[in-house]
């Protein structure tokens, strides 16, 4: 509670949920009847680890029987309102395969009836964000107008592709002195509904599926960004005031799949022997110059393509939840610890929000 | 093989063919709910191998026993790591019952690797030290060596994914050890462990053999590298890391551009420890190694094909991070000597240079014997080209402007280079950190200018590259580098401000400063303050409100400017003492600020100490100064 009470701290903010266990889901946690965890408070969680039970804080954790809109409450709806006002934002889902990141962000199933009371976090903050810029331009009195684009992009294998346009082949980073970070050549679909909006989603959304079957990649292994730029123009005495912001929504590859970069601690790298190269002396080498900081160093070894994207929302400025989602089953007991632990690190991760104000056509 | 017909070895041999290829190439195709289905199967096959071996031998065995009945054992079992020559113990290890021994070893430790991929650690550990307790037994010979240290390879990866980190250590230790006597003492091609399952017609050729034999050798160094990460050695692992890729290059295990990043990197360790030398040498190597990766691809032939795109894209990348690394190199060496020469207030300090450059000559000997008995890169293709690059620059510190400048230019010359690729448009980030490498080069060369009108100048660089980026860069997308870029352009204003007035204080040798000289000192002052300020106002909240708490990692900057803003605007020359009020009064405001932060978070007082005692002071002081301004500002009245 002292965390949250020190308020307006822009640190990435944690949301821990725990899904109800699972039946006849075909999952390897089915049937599994004992827990690994309780939920202690509303922001403490208690992992029953042994010999010691280990209590996790975070700023808010949702048991099992927490509803979708307590979700979109506590996490997106602040994140939302911000973006209307020019602050950029970033919502991420984090957790074990099976852990419920689909059902938290989307809803049961790609329903594109999005009235359902099941539908997730992502659906909600399409509402939400279409209400708010509607009356607000009711409000300005049509002094003010909004542009909404869309893009959603996927990172497999170090590769960019683009899910509304799966023709292209892979896509890269550039930065502009202007734009910041972006996806070079990514289609970007105008929106002017929480409905279209949603559209835009879904067509992503089933492209992501037939690309896994048909190319042999694995969603679950694949991170998913969807990002609305949200452009609002206000002409007040022949000043137009132009803010530009970003909504992130990312669904990062299932947990247990991401060992390799970072729960393996004292793992030694193995050469492989097909191709008879030793491919990770560069990251012991790079380890050792991280080592002796304070001096002016150069690292050859490039960021990965989803910090790179998201730069920004790490430590970067713009508000962000990490919303880490874990299955109670004491089988996923490593799992859920691995994640919780993630999330906790992410805390340390600080954020500073400040807002872009660019001011054109200033009186002749 | 009296006791084995050759039809039946012949089986055997097939069956480890096939056990291999179930083992490294279906295993890949496996499906995703049945991940092991391959190497389950070659784990039956070398069951049966292991079967058929230990009951057609046994008779044969027992005959070269020795006169051991049972189980030849030794009694006590060498422990990897604790050094104890373990060599030569029981039979000869290229007697028939050696090469049993050494047979059943090998299908020990494949079914040890292989229950290790299935995930079953323990079982795999049991079977890797079965193969270990097997050759115990024998003394290492030419036969045999390469189990020797593919097993201890094995369990070296082992034991470090348990987090037994030492155990691992021993491991791998004993297998260097061994590598090294065995290359002593013997060094003929030894047999590799396929070959123990192959008809004679399929024996390798000598050179096969030896490649295979030295590349399990160079696993070695590269894990030991990674152990001595582990365990904190740092400079241990660095030279493992110098070795593996001494091997690679040597054994032409390598590919270039993969290995030149590698050398490139491995130089950014050498420089963060102040050896020069060695960073020199890998940086060298890395630009030698990556010019056999080929010509980069024009831009037509990229526009032509994907593959040619993809070429020019990663070659044009890779050596501009490799010219990226020299530019570190050229400014750690011209900033440690900045450091090494500099006297208490900054400036050069004339004894100290001369000193030095009396020990310089007893330095230019060490250095040439501190390069014979350095690791060195190259095969002999490349050790000439490498050594014609290091001549290029030095790496002993520079002593004066000559030096000092040479340095500089070498430097400048990787940024144009690094430029070329990172444009400012398409890799915003790496171009602005460039630009402040390059600040930074000339920020150390004019040190060592003796001249303060080129001194001045050589500022004057810094600002015409960092000044308009940090006015056109979106403050929402690149926020930190913003801060960066206005801290240095505050500090060089400052610099060349305290230039400006020494060269007129020289010239006048009086305090009477021409209206020319006041206006260009209050220029450079005011825009000095201007970048300070703008760095405290990206401090603030939206709505404009100073933060009550500062962040720790801007807390001493944020502090800092406070005070450079105050001595800036105490600094103002003016002749109307009304302006001269506005100023002492900014002034005296942003040093109160100072101290009262101090007060109410004690914590940060520590982190400005000189800062908080001068501001301290000032505050008394400069009421003082104010009220008598008023005073004559009232009696002119």
């Amino acid at each position: 509670t002292q965390l949250a009470a020190s308020g307006d701290s822009d640190s990435i903010k944690v949301f821990v949920r725990v899904r109800p266990l699972t039946q006849g889901t075909g999952l390897t946690t089915d049937g599994d009847q004992s827990l690994c965890l309780t939920v202690t408070s509303p922001n403490t969680i208690r992992l029953l680890s042994k010999p010691e039970p280990r209590t996790f804080t975070y700023d808010h954790v949702a048991d099992m029987d927490t509803s979708q809109d307590a979700v979109f409450s506590s996490v997106a709806k602040n994140i939302v309102e911000s973006c209307m006002n020019g602050y950029n934002g970033t919502i991420f889902a984090y957790g074990q395969t099976g852990s419920g990141k689909t059902f938290t962000m989307l809803g049961p199933s790609e329903l594109d009836n999005f009235t359902d009371e099941l539908r997730g976090v992502i659906p909600r903050s399409f509402e939400y964000l279409f209400f708010l810029i509607n009356r607000e331009v009711e409000r300005s009195g049509q002094s003010k107008s909004f542009l909404c684009k869309c893009s959603f992009i996927e990172i497999y294998n170090e590769q960019i592709y683009d899910l509304l346009d799966t023709a292209s082949a892979s896509l890269f980073l550039r930065e502009n002195i202007k734009k910041g970070v972006f996806v070079e050549g990514a289609v970007e679909k105008f929106v002017n509904s929480a409905a279209e909006a949603y559209q835009v989603l879904s067509m992503g959304w089933r492209n992501r599926r037939v690309a896994s079957t048909s190319m042999n990649r694995e969603s679950s292994r694949s991170h998913a960004v969807f990002t609305m730029t949200l452009e609002s123009k206000e002409s007040i005495n022949e000043v137009v005031n132009i803010r530009m912001s970003q909504l992130n929504l990312v669904d990062l590859a299932g947990s247990e799949r991401q060992k390799d970069t970072h729960t393996e601690g004292s793992r030694l790298k193995e050469a492989s022997s097909i191709n008879r190269s030793l491919m990770c002396l560069g990251q012991v080498i790079m380890a050792l110059v991280d080592v002796s900081n304070g001096k002016n160093r150069h690292i050859c070894y490039r960021d990965s393509k989803l910090t790179f994207l998201l730069r920004d929302s790490l430590g970067g400025n713009a508000k962000t939840y990490i919303i880490a989602n874990v299955h109670p089953g004491s089988k996923c007991f490593g799992e859920t610890l691995s994640t919780l632990q993630f999330a906790q690190r992410a805390k340390l991760i600080k954020n500073k929000a400040v807002i872009n104000e660019d001011t054109q056509g200033n009186v002749r | 093989m009296a006791s084995l017909s050759s039809d039946e070895w012949r089986a055997i041999c097939d069956k480890f063919t096939n056990a291999q290829n179930l083992t490294e190439v279906e295993s890949r195709n496996d499906p995703e709910n049945d991940p092991f289905r391959s190497k389950y199967k070659a784990r039956e096959l070398l069951r049966e191998i292991y079967c058929s071996l230990k009951s057609f031998e046994v008779s044969e065995g027992e005959e070269d026993g020795g006169g051991e009945s049972g189980d030849p054992r030794p009694s006590e079992q060498p422990v990897d790591g604790q050094r104890e020559d373990g060599f030569g113990q029981g039979f000869s290890g290229d007697s028939p019952a050696g090469l049993r021994a050494a047979k059943l070893g090998a299908v020990e430790y494949y079914l040890g690797v292989n229950h290790v991929d299935t995930e079953e650690l323990s079982a795999g550990q049991e079977h890797l030290m079965n193969c270990m307790k097997l050759l115990g037994r024998c003394s290492v010979s030419s036969e045999n060596v390469s189990l020797f240290i593919h097993v201890r390879n094995q369990l070296g990866i082992l034991w470090a994914g348990r987090d037994e980190t030492e155990t691992a250590q021993g491991f791998l230790e004993t297998a260097e050890s061994i590598y090294q006597h065995y290359m002593k003492e013997d060094g003929s091609p030894p047999t590799d462990m396929t070959e123990y399952f192959t008809t004679e017609e399929k024996l390798l050729t000598h050179q096969e053999r030896t490649k295979r034999f030295e590349l399990a050798y160079t696993h070695t160094m590269y894990y030991l590298a990674q152990v001595y990460k582990n365990l904190g050695q740092t400079e241990r692992a660095a030279t493992y890391c110098h070795s593996t890729l001494q091997r690679q290059l040597q054994l032409n295990q390598f590919n270039p551009m993969e290995w030149a990043l590698n050398a490139a990197t491995l130089s950014q360790y050498y420089i963060t420890k102040g050896r020069y030398m060695e960073g020199r040498h890998c940086l060298s190597a890395a630009t030698v190694i990556s010019g056999l990766a080929g010509e980069v691809p024009s831009e037509a032939a990229a526009q032509e094909s994907e593959t040619e795109n993809e070429r020019r894209e990663q070659l044009r990348q890779k050596r501009a991070e490799i010219a990226r690394c020299w530019i570190k190199y050229c400014l750690n060496l011209l900033q440690d000597a900045k450091k090494l020469l500099e006297d208490n207030i900054g400036e050069l300090d004339t004894d100290r240079q001369d000193e030095l450059k009396r020990a310089r000559r007893g330095e230019e000997e060490e250095e040439e014997k501190g390069r014979k008995s350095a690791l060195l890169f190259g095969s002999e293709d490349t050790f000439d080209s490498i050594a014609s690059l290091e001549e290029k620059v030095r790496c002993l510190f520079p002593l004066d402007f000559t030096e000092a400048r040479a340095v500089f230019l070498v430097g400048q010359n990787y940024v144009t280079q690094a430029k070329e690729y990172f444009q400012m448009d398409g890799y915003v980030t790496d171009h602005i950190e460039i630009l402040q490498d390059h600040s930074a080069l000339f920020r150390a060369l004019a040190f060592f200018e003796e001249d303060l009108e080129r001194r001045c100048k050589m500022h004057k660089r810094r600002v015409d590259m960092l000044e308009p980026i940090c006015t056109d860069l979106n403050a929402q997308y690149y926020l930190m580098i913003r801060r960066q870029l206005m801290f240095e352009l505050a500090e060089t204003y400052s610099e060349m401000m305290d230039l400006k007035l020494t060269l007129a204080n020289r010239q006048a040798d009086t305090q009477s400063l021409d209206s020319h000289t006041i206006k260009k000192f209050n220029h450079l002052c005011s825009a000095s303050a201007k970048y300070f300020q703008m760095f405290l106002d990206s401090l603030c909240s939206p709505e404009g409100k100073v933060p009550e708490h500062l962040e720790e990692e801007v807390l001493r900057p944020a502090l800092v400017a406070r005070f450079r803003v105050a001595r800036l605007h105490s600094r103002l020359i003016s002749s109307s003492p009304s302006v001269q009020l506005d100023n002492l009064n900014r002034s005296l405001e942003n040093y109160k600020y100072v101290v009262q932060y101090c007060e109410t978070h004690p914590e940060a007082a520590t982190t400005v100490e000189t800062e908080l005692e001068l501001s301290k002071e000032m505050v008394g002081l400069l009421p003082l100064k104010i009220n008598r301004l008023k005073a004559r500002m009232a009696a002119n009245n």
